[in-house]
């Protein structure tokens, strides 16, 4: 069964396309890959599953739920079904690891004494529990991508999006992070993981999607 | 629910952005102060000539040598008047004695009158409501149509010139309490616009993290309504220091003073008026931002 599907989707700024007639779909409980080099849209074909961007061409689908339907106060429920591991972090500064990670469940309105159980259970699953309250600045390139990581799966989302997840990390990191990857999809959740490091795909026998300037141009097995 | 955490997260802004906020309070304070001492001053015109109307009174002259049954006549058809609270006939005997007891030290005066020259008189207390201009030279008009009474006098001038005080207090503490109202709604509305900037990229955050308007706008009307309290107390706090400190020193040498009153509903007012204000701010703010 299609959890997300992208029918003959296009996306451009300012005249330029970064995205042209992508048409794929992601089964639930999926892990899938998104290469390419640089600028080929892969960021942008996260952002449209998340809703940050709007397609200009096409349709998106998430379930059985065309997004280009949705209202503007039904935005937020379905961005509480996915999980995002930003490219650039989008770590509070003025809040703490836990604080960080508790706001993903305090916004669905979870109480606080579940807001705990779940916040150390992530940092523990992501081996951060001691840094809990260490602020973003104080921590290492790894450590900062593993609270993103806590802060996207902390609320079980049922699709999580990775956007360079190991982007500066060194290999070792990357292996640990992908090693939570493959965890989170074997509870069920479908993964999207955009990332232009071939490491990370190679021998998985995932389906690998590769862009470039804004085209679907292959599929393989990784 | 999102109001607890929105308190936590309006607190934590109200501790960061310190400088911001404390202007912003002192500002409202002083806006709030001024309001309150327009307030002081209508009120304390209110009170001072709220007792009036008790005191206040019309007379009516009679005809020279009316008879007893007409004046019994002219009573009952004055007490049938919706206006009137009391009819108190006085004879011109009783007038004169009552004259004579007030200037008992000027006797020189009644040297030489053979009669009396007063007439007897009705002296009409008015019902509260009908003690204004209007009202009382509506009665004064109807009291010279009944046959009998032969003079009106009520004070025109004077409750003419209680009803221009009364009224124009009223309007100027109107126009000073709706400017500086919306001097404060400003005041709220650039603040949380200001804080709102600031805090962009941990809104879009939110955002992107799934959280509703409702979530992202509570921390600012909750940060709004704060800056009104605290601009509300501290006007309090202004307020009272210019009654105690200023006021009430100054009674000691113009006893005139001793009169003021302090209005009491000032303490729920201010810091009721300064929250209702902030969150009107913030609220502005807020449906103008697009986010």
């Amino acid at each position: 069964m299609d959890l997300i599907q992208f029918q003959a989707v296009g996306k451009d700024y300012d005249n330029q396309t970064a995205l042209r007639d992508i048409t794929l779909s992601v089964g639930k409980g999926e892990m899938i890959f998104i290469t390419g080099p640089s600028g080929s849209g892969k960021t942008t074909l996260l952002k449209l599953v998340y809703l940050a961007e709007k397609p200009d061409r096409g349709a998106i689908l998430i379930g059985d739920v065309e997004m280009e339907t949705l209202r503007e106060a039904q935005i937020p429920l379905l961005r509480r079904t996915i999980g995002v591991v930003f490219q650039d972090f989008r770590l509070l500064d003025n809040k703490n690891v836990f604080e960080n990670i508790a706001i993903a469940l305090r916004i669905r309105g979870i109480s606080e004494k579940e807001v705990k159980t779940k916040v150390f259970d992530t940092l523990k699953m992501v081996n951060l529990r001691h840094k809990a309250d260490a602020y973003p600045r104080a921590l290492s390139g790894g450590e900062q991508q593993r609270v993103v990581i806590s802060r996207a799966i902390v609320a079980d989302p049922t699709v999580l999006l990775a956007d360079e997840p190991t982007g500066n990390l060194d290999p070792g990191t990357a292996e640990g992070v992908m090693r939570i990857f493959k965890e989170i999809n074997a509870r069920g959740t479908t993964v999207l993981i955009a990332t232009h490091n071939r490491e990370l795909y190679r021998n998985t026998g995932r389906r690998v999607f590769t862009l470039d300037s804004g085209s679907l141009v292959g599929e393989v097995r990784g | 629910m999102s109001l607890p955490y929105g308190a936590t997260l309006a607190l934590q802004s109200l501790r960061r952005e310190k400088w911001i906020n404390l202007i912003s309070v002192l500002t409202i304070a002083s806006a709030l102060l001024i309001i309150s001492i327009a307030v002081f001053v209508v009120y304390n015109i209110d009170a001072a000539t709220r007792s009036l109307p008790e005191r206040f009174s019309m007379v009516l002259y009679l005809d020279d040598d009316i008879q007893k049954d007409r004046v019994d006549g002219i009573i009952s058809t004055l007490r049938r008047n919706s206006a009137v609270r009391s009819v108190r006939y006085i004879p011109k005997d009783e007038a004169l004695r009552e004259l004579k007891a007030v200037l008992k030290n000027s006797t020189y005066v009644f040297e030489g009158l053979d009669e009396n020259p007063l007439p007897d008189t009705l002296e009409l207390k008015l019902r509260k409501e009908a003690v204004g201009p209007e009202a009382a030279r509506k009665l004064s008009d109807e009291a010279l149509r009944i046959k009998g009474v032969r003079e009106v006098d009520y004070g025109e001038k004077f409750l003419a010139t209680l009803h221009s005080l009364r009224t124009g207090a009223k309007t100027v503490g109107i126009v000073l309490i709706v400017i500086l109202s919306t001097g404060i709604v400003f005041v709220c509305y650039s603040t949380v616009k200001i804080l709102f900037y600031r805090r962009k990229d941990e809104i879009e955050t939110f955002k992107l993290l799934g959280a509703t308007r409702a979530f992202i706008r509570a921390p600012f009307l909750i940060e709004g309504g704060a800056i009104g309290l605290a601009g509300g107390l501290i006007g309090l706090i202004g307020i009272f220091a210019f009654y105690y400190a200023v006021l009430l020193r100054l009674s000691v040498s113009m006893p005139v003073f001793k009169a003021v009153l302090f209005p009491s509903g000032l303490f729920l007012f201010l810091p009721g008026v300064g929250i209702f204000l902030g969150v009107t701010g913030a609220a502005v703010a807020l449906g103008r931002l697009r986010y």
